[in-house]
């Protein structure tokens, strides 16, 4: 990357690259149960996040910006989400969708479950709720792209991350990764 | 491959089979039990794999398919292994069980392998949730459920939830610790219950008592009761198909009728209850005067139920005689019927 990690980027480009990078977020979905269902329905007609820039579908990880955990995670299928998180290409974003993803949901006292997708991968946004509705995805995703917005690539080069956004958590939206 | 000689309609009865399998196990059956529809038959721990065979190779029984294996905890007398099998030519299906040898400690159990290709993977879980070892077969290990370092049988009763260590189960142990009045029982513990009743749970019996108090034996003179006698069955009535297929046709009016009618007894019902709570309290009190206003209103509001019970059969009636008039609902001589 040379350069990039050590100076910032002009603010016209830095805006109008950011500006890009935000509307065009192809998804991998990685459905593990119940949420992913409104996942899938908020990818359809009806909610449709296609015309927020989000693709859904990726064919594979390598294609993909955003990764969406939605569902349950077990300790036995940690290390394919993990696998599959290192196969995507930087800059990659991760929203976390539902309570199991969150915090292990319901099954927080479970043999089985991870207790968070978080202890795995480094997440950005999380959307809370069992299962949350389509239209708080749609949500997450908006506040996914006020970041990406606002993000200065020299520090996510560096592997500087910005914190995670917790929906109905943290402050306005409007507010919210303005001071990096 | 044996000849099939058992059809759906030649199928055994659940005492012809158990006939049939003391016929050729002697002692292996223990005994057999017929609960909800599912034959049961627990089979002694030398005469598993006996029996299986028996099961699939036997003319008359015909189990060929291997449906499902799981494993019971028996709490203090160990564990169970549990097969259901199922024949495709009779449909007839059997639950073998049998109590696992080694007690706690080494559960044990022959594996079924060899019969049943398909107990493979059952035996497999089963091991992997319960630690029962299945002498015979090919492989129990790697663990194909959990993590491959896990430690422990997570089904097993007295294992061991280690977020439950850290965090104390939030809510009411078990379900049956309550009684009807929420009141917790109090019995023996046993292998694997959860721990409690903590505090939690007396609060929320408190509020359980609160939120619903023992319900009032009502006062219906006897007059009354045959009203609402009729009534009821008149409801009954409606709600069969033939009187509803009817009603579809009858249109907005009636519906919103019946909506009032509704509406009306919900009033009554709540003009009833809140005398009686306050009648409760009241003589407690010691106030005979609040007392002898709220039995007034509660008489006052049984009255209006009654009057409406008689609406409602009046109107049941009528319906009942609307139908024997004009059998067809959808047809032409009805005004609304095409609407
Ligand atoms: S958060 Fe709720 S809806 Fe979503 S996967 Fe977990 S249990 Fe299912």
């Amino acid at each position: 990357m040379g350069l990039m990690d050590q100076v910032e980027l002009p603010q016209p480009v830095k805006y109008v690259f950011n500006w890009g990078r935000k509307y065009s977020l192809w998804c991998f979905n990685f459905g593990l149960a119940c949420c992913a269902i409104e996942f899938i329905a908020a990818s359809t007609s009806r909610h449709d996040f296609i015309r927020h820039g989000v693709i859904p579908f990726a064919h594979g990880p390598r294609q993909a910006d955003l990764l969406v955990v939605s569902g349950t995670l077990t300790d036995k299928m940690a290390p394919a989400v993990k696998r599959l998180y290192e196969e995507m290409a930087e800059p990659k974003y991760v929203i976390s969708f539902g309570s199991c993803a969150n915090c292990g949901g319901p099954y927080w006292d479970s043999y089985s479950v991870t207790k968070g997708v978080d202890q795995i991968i480094p997440v950005d946004v999380y959307v809370p709720g069992c299962p949350p509705r389509p239209e708080a995805l749609l949500d997450g995703i908006i506040a996914l792209q006020h970041r990406i917005q606002n993000e200065s690539l020299k520090d996510r080069i560096a592997g500087r991350r910005l914190d995670p956004v917790t929906l109905g958590a943290d402050a306005p939206l409007a507010l919210e990764g303005s001071s990096s | 491959m044996t000849d099939v000689l058992a059809r759906r309609d030649r199928a055994l009865t659940p005492e012809e089979t158990e006939e049939l399998l003391r016929d050729r196990l002697g002692d292996g059956v223990q005994r057999s039990v017929l609960e909800f529809g599912v034959f049961t038959v627990w089979i002694a721990q030398e005469a598993w794999v006996a029996a299986a065979r028996a099961c699939r190779d036997e003319p008359l029984l015909a189990y060929d398919l291997f449906d499902n294996a799981f494993g019971v905890d028996a709490r203090e007398e160990g564990f169970d292994y549990v097969a259901i099998l199922y024949s495709t030519s009779t449909g007839n299906r059997i639950v073998l069980r049998t109590r696992c040898e080694g007690g706690r400690e080494a559960p044990v159990c022959p594996s079924m392998v060899e019969v049943y290709r398909g107990a493979d993977w059952m035996e497999r879980e089963t091991w992997d949730m319960f630690g029962i070892d299945f002498p015979g077969h090919p492989s129990v290990s790697p663990r194909i459920l959990t993590v491959e370092n896990f430690e422990g049988w997570p089904l097993r009763k007295d294992f061991h939830l280690a977020s439950r260590a850290a965090k104390p189960w939030p809510g009411v142990a078990e379900p049956k610790e309550m009684d009807d009045e929420g009141n917790i029982i109090e019995r023996e513990k046993r292998i694997g219950d959860a721990p409690g009743p903590y505090e939690l749970d007396k609060v929320m019996g408190e509020q359980a008592k609160l939120a619903n108090p023992l319900p009032e034996p009502p006062a219906v003179t006897e007059e009354g009761e045959e009203v609402t006698a009729t009534a009821q069955s008149a409801d009954l009535a409606s709600d069969s198909g033939k009187v509803l297929a009817g009603e579809q046709e009858r249109g907005l009016e009636e519906e919103q009728k019946l909506r009032h009618d509704a509406d009306v007894e919900l009033a009554g019902d709540e003009a009833e209850r809140e005398p009686t709570t306050g009648e409760q309290a009241s003589d407690e009190a010691n106030q005979g005067g609040s007392a002898i206003a709220a039995a007034e209103a509660a008489k006052k509001a049984d009255d209006r139920r009654r009057t409406q019970a008689e609406a409602r059969a009046k109107k049941a009636a009528e319906r009942a005689a609307a139908d024997e008039s004009g059998d067809d609902p959808a047809g032409p001589d009805d005004p609304e019927g095409d609407a």
